[in-house]
């Protein structure tokens, strides 16, 4: 982590020194290579390119509420560890269901999410996304962002990030200090709770939202 | 617990600690049912008719009228100097800033914090108890529930009602304004949360939680303490554990 820290950095600085000694084609060459390197390696980019996508797939207005939800879908396949946050949002239940119903429900969850975000692209106005410091805890990076509104103040994000397999995925997001993930952990398990710790009452009542 | 022994850090509860959910979920019931009839039609008109400065002004007062409670436990917590910060901001708010309703300390640097005597406790590693559906107030836990009760006690303002009929409208005006402004500034967001979620209660009392927690360590956006660390009971770390297998 220190290693991509220190790539990031110097890629800046040689960015810099770059666009400071104007289009000196030697140093400009090597900052691309070194850049392209931290694109790679850096928790910040992967929020970055996810958010650049989101703004450009979901923001369209004339885009019809299902397919929205779609492209939100196909963004979380690929940038969210959803196998980790379908578990995580079960709690311990995760053990009292088979794969296959692990499968299912994280097509669920999915939907579910969608449905309830997907929307709030559609009023997109004059909002910024910025990417700011990544900080490594434990086995964890976090990466800060804002939302900036044009009305109101800015809205602070933190993505909480894993490496797998040599490429960062988000297994949670906090708002203003308030983690989805545990959130949506401590509801789904009091409604299996609720229902006889049974896992079956939460997909049902998910299909009921989704209508899948 | 409440009678947990006090340590040095502060308190930051992991899991939900609900043995009176019976209770509470009728209680939440009943506030939703009186919510409804009158503090929500009330918030969406505020909302919806009240210009904007009217609603900074409102939200200047509500926070300075709070001040001298956030003084006094910061200092409790021994942070002289958030205590001094919070006094200054109340003498120059309530005379430059006209009994409030401008926050002229904010425009000098001097930014707001709230500081409560829940909280005070929490600093003292007191952990929240269990959890606790008020009748009008809404999602609190033993240990804030006291800390309310303190507050009450200890807030000047609440002296001065029993002995002057000034102060007793004043207080008695800031009580509804703190209401209709606290209802106001989360009208979107409980909304959305009663629309999307599939248990309403438990989604409350989760965020009730981690919001504390939040206060609890004057949490900023810093990504090192904003993102809840582990769960008693499964963590990410148990999540990707399962994942791989």
């Amino acid at each position: 982590m220190v290693n991509s820290k220190i790539a990031i950095s110097t890629a800046a600085m040689i960015a810099i020194a770059a666009a400071w000694s104007g289009p000196a084609s030697a140093t400009g060459l090597s900052s691309n290579v070194v850049a392209e390197v931290a694109v790679e390696t850096s928790a910040a980019n992967v929020i970055q390119s996810m958010a650049d996508q989101a703004m450009n797939e979901l923001t369209d207005q004339s885009l019809a509420d299902d397919v929205r939800r779609k492209k939100f879908v196909s963004l979380m396949d690929r940038y969210f560890a959803m196998d980790v946050v379908s578990r995580f949002v079960l709690g311990r239940y995760w053990r009292s269901i088979s794969e296959a119903e692990i499968e299912e429900f994280s097509v669920l969850l999915q939907n579910y999410l969608a449905l309830n975000y997907a929307n709030q692209f559609k009023e997109f106005n004059g909002e910024q996304f910025v990417v700011g410091d990544e900080t490594q805890k434990n086995k964890d990076t976090f990466v800060d962002s804002q939302f900036v509104r044009p009305d109101g103040p800015p809205v602070n994000i933190v993505w909480r990030m894993r490496m797998f397999d040599d490429s960062y995925k988000i297994i949670d997001v906090s708002i203003e200090g308030l983690s989805m993930g545990i959130t949506q952990r401590d509801e789904f398990t009091s409604v299996i709770q609720q229902n006889n710790d049974d896992v079956g009452a939460l997909t049902a009542a998910l299909k009921a939202k989704t209508g899948l | 617990m409440l009678t947990a022994c006090a340590s040095t850090e502060p308190a930051q509860d992991t899991s939900d600690y609900d043995p009176l959910e019976p209770v509470n979920r009728v209680v939440h019931g009943v506030n939703g049912a009186v919510d409804f009839m009158v503090l929500y039609p009330a918030a969406m008109w505020y909302r919806d008719i009240a210009p904007e400065p009217v609603k900074t002004s409102v939200a200047s007062f509500v926070r300075n009228i709070n001040e001298p409670l956030n003084s006094f436990n910061a200092l409790l917590q021994g942070d002289p100097d958030q205590a001094a910060a919070s006094f200054q901001r109340f003498i120059m708010n309530s005379t430059l800033g006209f009994l409030g309703f401008n926050d002229v300390a904010s425009d000098f640097g001097i930014p707001y914090r709230r500081e409560d005597f829940g909280q005070t406790l929490a600093h003292y590693g007191i952990g929240g108890g269990p959890y606790i559906v008020l009748p009008l107030l809404g999602p609190s836990n033993l240990r804030d529930t006291a800390g309310i009760g303190v507050d009450y006690v200890a807030n000047p303002l609440t002296w001065g009602a029993q002995n002057s009929d000034t102060a007793e409208a004043l207080y008695l005006g800031s009580v509804g304004l703190t209401a209709l402004h606290y209802r106001y500034a989360t009208i979107n967001q409980l909304n959305e949360l009663q629309k999307s979620s599939i248990d309403y209660y438990a989604a409350l009392r989760s965020l009730y939680r981690q919001q504390r927690n939040q206060m609890i360590r004057n949490g900023g956006p810093s990504p090192e303490f904003a993102v809840e660390d582990e769960s008693a009971s499964f963590d990410f770390d148990d999540a990707v554990e399962a994942a791989s297998k």
